[in-house]
């Protein structure tokens, strides 16, 4: 392992957030709230220490794979401090602590947030903790190398890692070309959602960083109610819609864009769509019974809306789901686990490896009924590799155990269980909102520091699936390669 | 007419026999000079002893004056050459047999027009489409399909006790007034006779029968036989010809289990078919085959490599119950061996290819003719013109051969049986069986 080179790339990665607060301070400018020094300061500060970092380094020779996990994991973590200052200098925040999760949660598209209201925050500092989740979403690294070619070969390290799914797929035969176009579609389905936001009457500051916060499926709010504060059924649909959108896999909205719209002939697709729908469906009717809801379109919506804010991991909230019956809010439980489709924003564990899943589970019981069959898993006409299928049912377990030890962790910090297993599950899921002293209307605020860095841990083990991350913390990573010579 | 056949393997072998009896001037090409020794002294056939796909030697076998050519050599690459090549000197009508689809169909580089071939060929494909066809008719030894699957010939074999047996043909027609079955052939202890109207049938004859497709189910209760569908099909043996029945199964819904004792084969099996149940096991593991469910299924195809096998394989399942047995046999002289041993029906892919080009080989007047497991005779339909001899004359006015038989008038939508008094119109499709000495004969009548 390289540590100039791995230093090389995050100093690099580090110009980049540093404009892009200078993006945040030129709104805040605008808005005159008087939060503008604060963040230019910010960064200021990011992009003279990034520059140098980068300056001073060389990058030589090629990536090797731990490099890859190393500098991804790094360059998250580096944006998430850096991320941090423009809290700290505007005053937002006191706590370098509560700034890094604030900027974590961001940058990882949880969507957790510290503040208890957010509606007295100047613009600014709004628009910096949306503009991070809008940038987490399709991924810094993955921007970075969409505009620079320089990383080169090593680029599809960097990318898988950064990816999220089983195996991320190539639009076109260069990286950097496949990178462009997933950020054109991104870029563009939020300019669509900025429009139609528009059209409902938000006002163009609301629209923007809910259009942004949307699409990475983050779920921060410019309003201390969330989507709920905008009384308005329309904005609650277009919501729906572009939640939705955001945990589609986009390699599919680019074939969409460029005249093959075959979402039907996409198994995932089916299958997170099936997840959705059903969960709606289930929550509405049991909503509708019980009595939470009397009239039909509001139980419908509020359902789809909840379900499909859970599934896609984006945490937007409409209705406190924690005042419904213990049905529904068992079956919103579930979805926390699902998570958007490979090669969306959304968090979780992801549609394709739950599928996958769900299909060796239906082989093993089949190889009991003909112990000789030769049985494959294929995901539409495509037979999946017997690595990848390993891969993902040892990613399953490490996830399910990575909530588990969170969870314990979190009761050790004092927390009651229910909270304790809700904050373990949402962070490591990247959803935000969960329930108990997390719940719906709750925030992440109150909790101690220890408990705030080991959520702000989860938060990046989840966003960069696991494996990444926890490699850095195996020993092997950091021996040097043996040579006989 | 002058006939390059390149290879003397069995189809090529097989074709020149046919063709040169029926008196067709025949070169036939084979690069290994042993085989082609051995089809000079066994043919009246002239033999060029060299790569059919190299200039010098199909200008030695007199490519510049041939009408046709069937390139039917094992190599595919061969046979394509040699088919360019054809074309180019102006052969009129060029026959290629070729195994790998990656040659033909969407996935091809160039057309089957770009490559000059008229007739492609594909025995394994060949192959299990036959024993699709025999499956589905389960009682049948043969299902060959004549103007465009409108009518069907159809081999069966009598069962003690039938409805049929005793009973001569002229009794089964008061009998059967309402279908149209035209016997065409009794073949009994290894010989073919054509019946006539006061013919026999008797228990253990194998029939032949021309059938109107639609009615090709009612033949099974009267030749004894309990009538069943095709659901559930095991096929032992990943060949090629095994992964094409595998297909066409699973394009009719049907039920397929597929098996092969190569680990990798399957894998590639299960891979290909995604419907199908791909089993790691041998074509001759009893036990497996009964845990499997060979007991009761509907039919069986013993598809292996190896003949003796496929042999083995066949008759495991015979005995363990399988309703309907196939088995794949690739040696010739094997094929007469498998009604004797209990096996139900036979297909060889060879056999498939000799049949296909043989049928392309009449066109013109002939448009469909099939040769049969048991009995050397065979089964032409021909296109009546003005110019035919025996167009508009009353049948019993015609001198027919007595060693051949109308079976079926096919004019418009109808179908008819041909009596005496019937006649044979310019634009009728006739079905003819014939013994190989009557074939000329028949011919002149229709050119």
């Amino acid at each position: 392992m390289s540590l100039a080179r791995v230093a090389n790339v995050v100093g690099l990665l580090q110009v980049f957030v540093s404009l892009s607060m200078f993006v945040a301070a030129g709104v805040a400018f605008v808005y005159g709230d008087g939060d503008a020094l604060g963040i230019l300061l910010a960064g200021a500060v990011t992009f003279f220490v990034g520059g140098f970092t980068y300056a001073l380094t060389m990058f030589e020779g090629e990536l090797t794979p731990r490099e890859g996990f190393a500098i991804v994991t790094m360059a998250w973590t580096a944006a998430a401090a850096f991320g941090a200052l423009p809290y700290l200098f505007t005053g937002a925040l006191g706590s370098p602590i509560a700034a890094f999760f604030e900027a974590m949660s961001g940058f990882t598209t949880t969507g957790a947030t510290i503040f208890a209201e957010i509606e007295v925050l100047p613009h600014g500092v709004l628009f910096w903790r949306s503009l991070t989740q809008w940038l987490g979403g399709m991924g810094i690294i993955v921007l970075v190398i969409a505009v620079l070619p320089y990383l080169g070969v090593g680029g599809m390290q960097l990318f898988k890692a950064e990816v999220p799914g089983p195996t991320p797929e190539r639009l076109r035969p260069r990286i950097t070309q496949t990178a462009k176009l997933l950020w054109l579609v991104y870029v563009g389905l939020t300019a669509a959602e900025t429009v139609l936001y528009l059209l409902g009457g938000m006002s163009l500051f609301d629209a923007v960083n809910h259009s942004f916060t949307t699409l990475a499926s983050g779920g921060f709010s410019t309003r201390d109610a969330s989507i709920a504060s905008f009384d308005s059924p329309y904005i609650h649909w277009v919501t729906i819609v572009f939640m939705y959108l955001a945990g589609v896999n986009f390699a599919l909205h680019f074939r969409a864009a460029t005249g093959r719209p075959v979402y039907f002939r996409d198994h995932e697709w089916r299958f997170y769509t099936y997840i959705v729908v059903l969960a709606a469906l289930a929550i509405a009717v049991v909503n509708l019974t019980s009595g939470s809801y009397s009239a039909v379109e509001p139980a419908v919506r509020h359902a789809l809306f909840q379900a499909t804010s859970i599934t896609t991991t984006t945490g937007f909230v409409i209705a406190d789901y924690e005042l419904w019956v213990p049905g529904s809010q068992m079956v919103l439980f579930a979805l926390f686990f699902v998570g958007g489709m490979a090669g969306s924003t959304g968090g979780g564990i992801k549609t394709m490896r739950l599928l996958l899943l769900v299909k060796q589970t239906a082989i093993e019981l089949r190889k009991h009924l003909h112990p000789k069959a030769v049985l494959l898993i294929r995901v539409g006409d495509k037979t999946v590799k017997q690595e990848v299928l390993a891969n993902v049912t040892g990613f399953v377990i490490l996830y399910l155990l990575l909530c588990l030890a969170g969870a314990v962790v979190l009761g050790f910090l004092g927390m009651d269980p229910m909270t304790s297993i809700a904050a373990s599950i949402a962070t490591v899921g990247n959803v935000g909102p969960a329930f108990g002293d997390v719940g719906a209307t709750d925030n992440y605020g109150w909790m101690s520091d220890p408990a705030l860095v080991v959520l702000s841990f989860f938060m990046l083990v989840g966003r960069l699936e696991i494996y990444t991350v926890l490699l850095l913390f195996h020993p092997e990573t950091w021996k040097a390669r043996r040579s006989f010579h | 007419m002058k006939v390059l056949v390149l290879g003397a393997g069995e189809v090529g072998f097989h074709l020149a026999k046919r063709l040169s009896e029926e008196n067709q001037d025949v070169v036939v090409i084979e690069s290994d000079p042993e085989r082609a020794d051995f089809a000079s002294q066994q043919l009246d056939v002239l033999t060029v002893v060299g790569n059919g796909a190299s200039l010098p030697v199909l200008e030695k076998a007199g490519i510049s004056n041939a009408s046709m050519l069937l390139s039917v050599t094992s190599k595919d690459e061969v046979n394509l050459i040699a088919s360019m090549a054809a074309k180019k000197f102006g052969v009129q009508h060029v026959v290629a047999r070729i195994s790998n689809p990656e040659y033909y169909g969407e996935g091809s580089v160039l057309s089957q027009e770009q490559m000059g071939i008229d007739l492609m060929i594909n025995p394994e494909r060949e192959c299990a489409r036959e024993t699709f066809d025999l499956l589905r008719s389960e009682i049948a030894t043969d299902v060959v399909p004549f103007a465009d699957g409108r009518v069907h010939l159809v081999g069966l074999k009598v069962k003690e006790g039938a409805p049929v047996a005793g009973k001569t043909l002229a009794e089964l027609a008061k009998d059967l007034h309402d279908h149209h079955y035209a016997t065409v052939a009794i073949v009994r202890d290894g010989k073919t006779h054509i019946p006539r109207s006061d013919s026999k049938i008797h228990a253990g004859d194998q029939l032949y029968l021309l059938s109107p497709t639609a009615e090709i189910e009612d033949i099974a209760p009267l030749a004894g036989y309990k009538p069943s569908r095709l659901r559930r099909v095991m096929i032992a043996g990943g060949s090629a010809e095994g992964e094409y029945l595998a297909q066409i199964l699973d394009t009719k819904g049907i039920e397929c289990t597929i098996l092969d004792r190569d680990r990798r084969r399957c894998l590639e099996l299960a891979d290909r078919l995604p419907h199908a149940l791909v089993l790691h096991a041998d074509a001759t593991d009893l036990e497996l085959l009964e845990m499997e469910g060979v007991a009761g299924i509907d039919g069986f195809v013993a598809a292996t490599g190896s003949d003796e096998t496929n042999l083995l394989s066949s008759l495991l399942a015979k005995t363990a119950g399988a309703q309907k047995v196939v088995s794949l046999v690739h040696k010739f002289e094997y094929l007469r061996l498998i009604p004797r041993v209990g096996v139900d029906a036979s297909v060889s892919p060879r056999m498939s290819t000799v049949n296909a080009i043989l049928r392309y080989v009449r066109r013109g007047h002939v448009v469909t003719v099939a040769e049969l497991t048991s009995t050397d005779a065979e089964t032409i339909e021909y296109r009546v013109d003005e110019e035919s001899a025996i167009a508009g004359k009353m049948l019993r006015e015609v001198h027919f051969p007595k060693d051949a038989v109308i079976g079926t008038i096919l004019r418009g939508d109808e179908i008819i049986l041909p009596r005496g008094d019937d006649r044979v119109l310019p634009g009728d499709d006739v079905i003819v069986f014939a013994l190989p000495a009557a074939v000329s004969e028949v011919e002149q009548l229709f050119s």
